[in-house]
């Protein structure tokens, strides 16, 4: 596995016209650039001897203020008082101040590449770090054009999706963003939709999955939906029921070709040992999970696991033979989910193998 | 060879009168006529205004006296406004249109009507298609006064349309309106010095600008379709987003807490939402306009993004986001 991660594609349209603040910024900086970073700030006299940088910071809000009492609104003395500050900081203000006036991108399903891509960093460490993933066979998902993701689901909270969006984008020869189903359920909490549409998920309904195909996207499908989620501990690594196979119907009307994707170590991260079914009635949740660390250790419990994990893409399979009129063809429908299972479910086994002890 | 005879009713409304100023002005158009209790907005030329009420039933006499071969149906009203009371704007707009519909009956020479309809249908759902397609008008239940109107409207319609199959029926699902000219719920919701939004969502919001509305209206008299289409700008754009180009703060006001406030906002008299709009500012909406694009044969002129860009263009006041640019321009 190659340990230099391969640039991603930038896809971003920006909004008309060159960035504003990028373009001024770089010309504000010519004459008296501030010295590079990590050197002595511009102005201030505490910073050479302070070991905090506590002149940029003073000469910051001094600016700040400037910029309050010359009349501006609170956002343009931020982005005006910036020009003083190292810049690392600078470029997160202006960066920050951007998105603050409007300036930034989503398509039309409210994905916002920048803000996924802020987050992206502590996901990679998630990967890194605390759940070591190793990925097989990224390169069996096509490069362009509509495909059809289609994993095993499991751990109560969608790491095993995150952690399949990372391996694409930090594996994959020609990264690209995946798009995720998610359960209709989360697009009623505030926040929690809101931040899910941002990073690419869109709620799980056929005329979306359609759409977001014939617009040539990766979409990523979790049939077992929370059948998958909420299964025992002691299930583990067992494939539920996929659905009615609306994900075959999906393939075979766009003509997409499925790559069954094997997660292993999801399954770990949270051990659900039994559920809480009044407390679901009462929120509307699919279901409240019960684990050795929720709900006694209160919000620490949401912590997952430090289990490790496999993530294995296989041999895509095409369906474009069948013609998009063999979608209603049930049998055929059945036997193809049925084979998309089974292979997962042998390559679930054979991972749990190669990975041997769960946690170490 | 004859030209076409246009009636149009809602004259008076700002989409009522550029409709009227543009048949009037087209060589194919020969005679237009307009139906209002309010006269139209600007002068017309040759347009000849009938004033009289939607709902009364001189209607069954004066529709079938001016031949015409079109009726553009321009008259549901969207929201209950100060002079308009909830009760007023269910008749004028079920009312109002079976009296219509009753008159059309009565004109042997209609070949076409054209609705101007509301992609309120659809409703905001939390978990929606993202893009409505016109089959999907029956996904969920229809929630709000506003929809069951509409929703009673559309059959009716509907079952004229399959009763003349002679008379082609266009129903168009429009999205709300924003420009620097209109007077909408959007365009009073964003002139407000602080707009109220639920805390945590940020909806994907879709709108049409005027010009493009008005342009729709001209194409789809002139080649009417049968059955709905949508009509919205392409693209969608976040809630969040909107609003920070407006240059307005906004106030997130948590769940429970958003209708007791708009609720005490309209009491003192501040601003109105109706209840479709503040479920529009949880969920959003988005819908398809291929059928617009394909089988209308218009295609918007302004994105979602560059109406907003436009409206915003064009306000007067304090404006956030320029402050903002001449504040780093000025660095």
């Amino acid at each position: 596995m190659s340990t230099d991660r391969p640039s991603r594609t930038r896809t971003r349209t920006r909004g008309a016209g060159p960035d504003p603040a990028t373009a001024t910024g770089a010309a504000a900086r010519g004459p008296d650039a501030p010295p590079p970073r990590g050197g002595a700030p511009r102005r201030g006299r505490h910073a050479a001897t302070a070991p905090v940088p506590l002149g940029p910071a003073l000469a910051f809000l001094r600016d700040v203020r400037a910029g309050l009492d010359a009349g501006s609104n609170p956002i343009a003395a931020l982005a005006g008082a910036t020009a003083g500050l190292p810049r690392d900081v600078r470029d997160g203000l202006d960066a920050a101040v951007r998105r603050m006036s409007g300036n930034y991108h989503e398509d039309e399903w409210g994905f916002d590449e920048e803000f996924t891509e802020s987050v992206y960093p502590l996901l990679e460490t998630m990967y890194d770090r605390w759940w070591r993933v190793q990925a097989e066979g990224v390169r069996n998902v096509p490069a362009h054009g509509r495909a059809l993701l289609v994993a095993n689901h499991a751990g109560i909270l969608p790491w095993d999706a995150t952690m399949m969006g990372v391996a694409m984008l930090r594996e994959h020869p020609l990264p690209r963003y995946p798009r995720f189903l998610v359960l209709n359920w989360a697009f009623e909490l505030p926040y929690v939709g809101s931040t899910i549409r941002k990073v690419g998920g869109v709620p799980a309904s056929p005329y979306n999955a359609m759409r977001l195909l014939e617009q040539e996207q990766l979409v990523a499908v979790f049939p077992e939906g929370v059948k998958g989620t909420s299964k025992d501990f002691k299930d583990r690594y067992r494939l539920q029921r996929f659905g009615r196979g609306g994900f075959v119907e999906l393939a075979l009307r766009t003509g997409s070709p499925i790559v069954p994707v094997a997660v292993v170590g999801s399954e770990e991260i949270y051990p659900k040992v039994g559920e809480l079914p009044l407390l679901a009635r009462l929120t509307g949740a699919p279901f409240v999970p019960v684990t050795p660390t929720f709900p006694l250790l209160g919000p620490l419990g949401a912590v997952p696991l430090p289990s490790k994990w496999r993530i294995e893409f296989c041999d895509p399979i095409d369906v474009s033979e069948y013609g998009s009129d063999a979608a209603e063809d049930r049998a055929l429908v059945f036997e193809l989910s049925e084979r998309v299972r089974d292979t997962i479910q042998q390559k679930l086994y054979e991972n749990l193998v190669k990975r041997g002890s769960a946690f170490v | 060879m004859h030209g076409r005879r246009i009636l149009i009713t809602g004259i008076g409304s700002y989409s009522g009168t550029e409709l009227a100023r543009r048949l009037e002005a087209d060589l194919e158009v020969e005679y237009v006529a307009g139906l209002d209790t309010r006269k139209p907005r600007i002068q017309l030329e040759k347009t000849e205004f009938i004033e009289a009420d939607i709902r009364s039933p001189t209607l069954l006499k004066l529709l079938p006296q001016t031949d015409v071969d079109t009726v553009v149906h321009n008259q549901i009203v969207r929201q209950p406004g100060p002079q308009l009371s909830a009760r007023a704007m269910h008749d004028i707009n079920v009312i109002g249109s079976l009296q219509l519909l009753a008159a059309c009956e009565k004109t042997p020479t209609i070949r076409a009507i054209v609705i101007r309809g509301s992609a309120g249908i659809y409703g905001a759902e939390p978990a929606a298609p993202q893009f409505f397609t016109e089959e999907m008008s029956r996904l969920y239940p229809l929630r709000t006064r506003f929809q069951r109107d509409v929703g009673e409207i559309e059959n009716y319609f509907e079952t004229y349309s399959r009763r003349h199959p002679h008379v082609t029926c266009t129903m168009l699902r429009y999205q709300s309106t924003i420009g620097p000219s209109v007077d909408t719920q959007v365009t009073r919701y964003l002139s407000l010095p602080v707009v109220p939004t639920y805390l945590g969502f940020d909806p994907r919001m879709q709108f049409i600008h005027e010009q493009d509305a008005v342009d729709a209206f001209v194409a789809a008299v002139k080649r009417p379709v049968r059955g709905a289409v949508n009509v919205a700008a392409e693209g969608t754009m976040g809630l969040t987003r909107m609003i920070r180009l407006a240059g307005k703060l906004s106030l997130p006001l948590l769940g429970p807490a958003f209708n007791p406030t708009v609720t005490a906002a309209r009491r003192v008299g501040l601003f109105s939402f109706s209840p479709d709009f503040r479920r529009l500012l949880r969920y959003g909406r988005g819908v398809d306009v291929s059928r617009l694009i394909e089988e209308v044969g218009f295609r918007p002129a302004y994105t979602m993004e560059e109406a907003v860009a436009d409206y915003v263009a064009t306000q007067q006041g304090r404006r956030m986001a320029l402050t903002v640019r001449q504040a780093v321009a000025a660095r």
